[in-house]
């Protein structure tokens, strides 16, 4: 009788396990393909005074997957690579415009854009967070996301971190 | 050792009191193209030519827009920790300090407080940098959007530092005043980031500013007189070149009563930790003028940004 419990767990917990496992390879690959930060970015509406509302598209194997990182690329994508204009809506330059900063702060920037890591605190999704998905090749969707960016509160926490230079530093 | 402390103490103090940079002051100001537009200017008569300049106070008392617009633009820079000065306050403050000081007599001789010419002029509404700010509102139809601008100018290089600028998303439904709100939003950052690359420049190349030789008419010496062999306007290019970042200035026109210097770049902080601005610099030259060559001269300002050395007397 014990057995066959025990034989019973196993097989009930097998599925979840290989799943659970699943996912964290997924992340994994996709924290990966994150790293190399293939996205783009466009923006929606002007927002609300200190954000930027942005449309992400991400490209990973797995959509949900994508979406997720979709937030880590928007803010990386304020940092360093600006927001192109649109028709009516002007864009927004980096926050960090000196080219060799990712580098010589690379340890901040690990820690700030690793799984879980302080990113998060200036990002959300946009209403219900509605995904435009579409599939690039056999493997790879490109999924687009609507993302709030608290632009003002990110700008803070880089000034405090030293890494750009507030209005006021030096006078 | 008690010494030594002393002098440690003493140096610490210097360093944090001062070793910092002068602040610009910023003020957001109407542009005249839009006070003109908008029927806020007023027209007098001047040695029998009509000029008109704009009337900022009427425009203040009477356009809500405007102060929406002014107090939204130095909410976004006060919270970049940039305060901006504010244009009504400076008005009021004039006017409180001109009818103030018509009453003041000193108690002991009846004396009223000495105002040349000159200081009555330079009591203007001024800033270091003034943010001029245009908007107009477009209809299409039933539709409203609002053409923006806004150039941030260097007062005394009367240079454009950073501007922005654009039209925003016509609108049904939302009327003027948030559309004006939310063309602050969109553009401020920008204009910040602007701003911000301006202030690198300043630090690391130094602060552009003018200075201006003069020469009163009764001097005995002129920017030809020479001095060891050398004329003395070639001996302030001397100074000039020894005392600027990089030796960067340039000449812009020399004769023997006046000299025009532009692109004057100076360092922001002295060796000594001093914040500079153009007359603590310009006072380096007017020293040397009078120590080594026995010239009396007279130095004013206007603001952070122009010097002007007049010599043959105070």
């Amino acid at each position: 009788m014990r057995k066959f419990l025990l034989f019973l767990t196993i097989v009930l917990l097998s599925p979840a396990v290989v799943m659970a496992q699943q996912h964290k390879q997924k992340t994994k690959k996709a924290d990966a393909e994150t790293v190399e930060w293939k996205y783009e970015l466009a923006p929606v509406a002007v927002g609300a005074q200190g954000n930027v509302i942005v449309k992400v598209w991400s490209y990973s194997a797995n959509p949900n997957v994508a979406a997720e990182q979709a937030k880590k690329n928007a803010v990386h994508g304020v940092i360093f690579k600006g927001v192109p204009s649109a028709a009516n809506i002007p864009g927004k330059k980096p926050l960090v415009t000196n080219p060799e900063t990712e580098s010589s702060h690379a340890d901040y920037f690990n820690d700030f854009f690793a799984q879980g890591g302080d990113y998060m605190r200036f990002v959300t999704l946009s209403g219900s967070g509605e995904q435009d998905v579409s599939k690039v090749d056999r493997r790879r969707y490109k999924v687009g996301v609507v993302v709030v960016v608290s632009y003002d509160n990110l700008r803070k926490e880089l000034e405090r971190a030293g890494v750009v230079k507030g209005l006021n530093s030096g006078f | 050792m008690k010494k030594i402390l002393l002098l440690f103490v003493a140096a610490l103090v210097s360093t944090v009191c001062f070793g910092q940079a002068k602040k610009p002051t910023i003020m957001v100001v109407p542009s005249d193209a839009w006070c003109s537009k908008n029927g806020y200017m007023t027209v007098y008569e001047s040695q029998g030519v009509r000029q008109s300049i704009p009337d900022y106070k009427k425009a203040l008392q009477e356009n809500p827009d405007l102060l929406l617009v002014i107090s939204k633009m130095g909410e976004i820079m006060a919270d970049r920790g940039f305060p901006l000065k504010d244009l009504g306050a400076v008005l009021r403050s004039i006017e409180n300090n001109a009818a103030e000081e018509s009453v003041t007599m000193s108690k002991e001789t009846g004396d009223v407080i000495a105002e040349s010419p000159l200081d009555k002029l330079k009591k203007s509404a001024r800033a270091d940098i003034i943010m001029q700010l245009t908007w107009t509102v477009n209809k299409t139809g039933p539709k409203n959007s609002i053409t923006f601008n806004i150039q941030g100018l260097d007062a005394y290089t009367d240079k454009q530092i950073a501007a922005a600028s654009g039209t925003g998303e016509p609108s049904f439904s939302a009327e003027v005043p948030l559309l004006l709100e939310e063309s602050v939003i969109a553009h401020m950052d920008n204009f910040a980031g602007q701003l911000q690359s301006h202030f690198d420049d300043l630090f690391e190349n130094g602060r552009e500013i003018t200075l201006s030789c003069r020469r009163w008419s009764g001097s005995d010496v002129d920017f030809e007189t020479e001095f060891d062999g050398e004329e003395l306007g070639f001996l302030i290019e001397d100074w000039l070149a020894a005392n600027t970042v990089q030796g960067r200035f340039s000449t812009v026109d020399a004769t023997e009563n006046m000299m025009l210097f532009e692109q004057v770049r100076i360092p922001m902080v002295a060796p000594n930790g001093r914040a500079v601005d153009a007359r603590y610099w310009a006072n380096g030259l007017r020293r040397e003028l009078e120590s080594k060559y026995g010239i009396d001269a007279k130095l004013t300002v206007r603001g952070l940004g122009e010097a002007i050395i007049t010599i043959g007397g105070k």
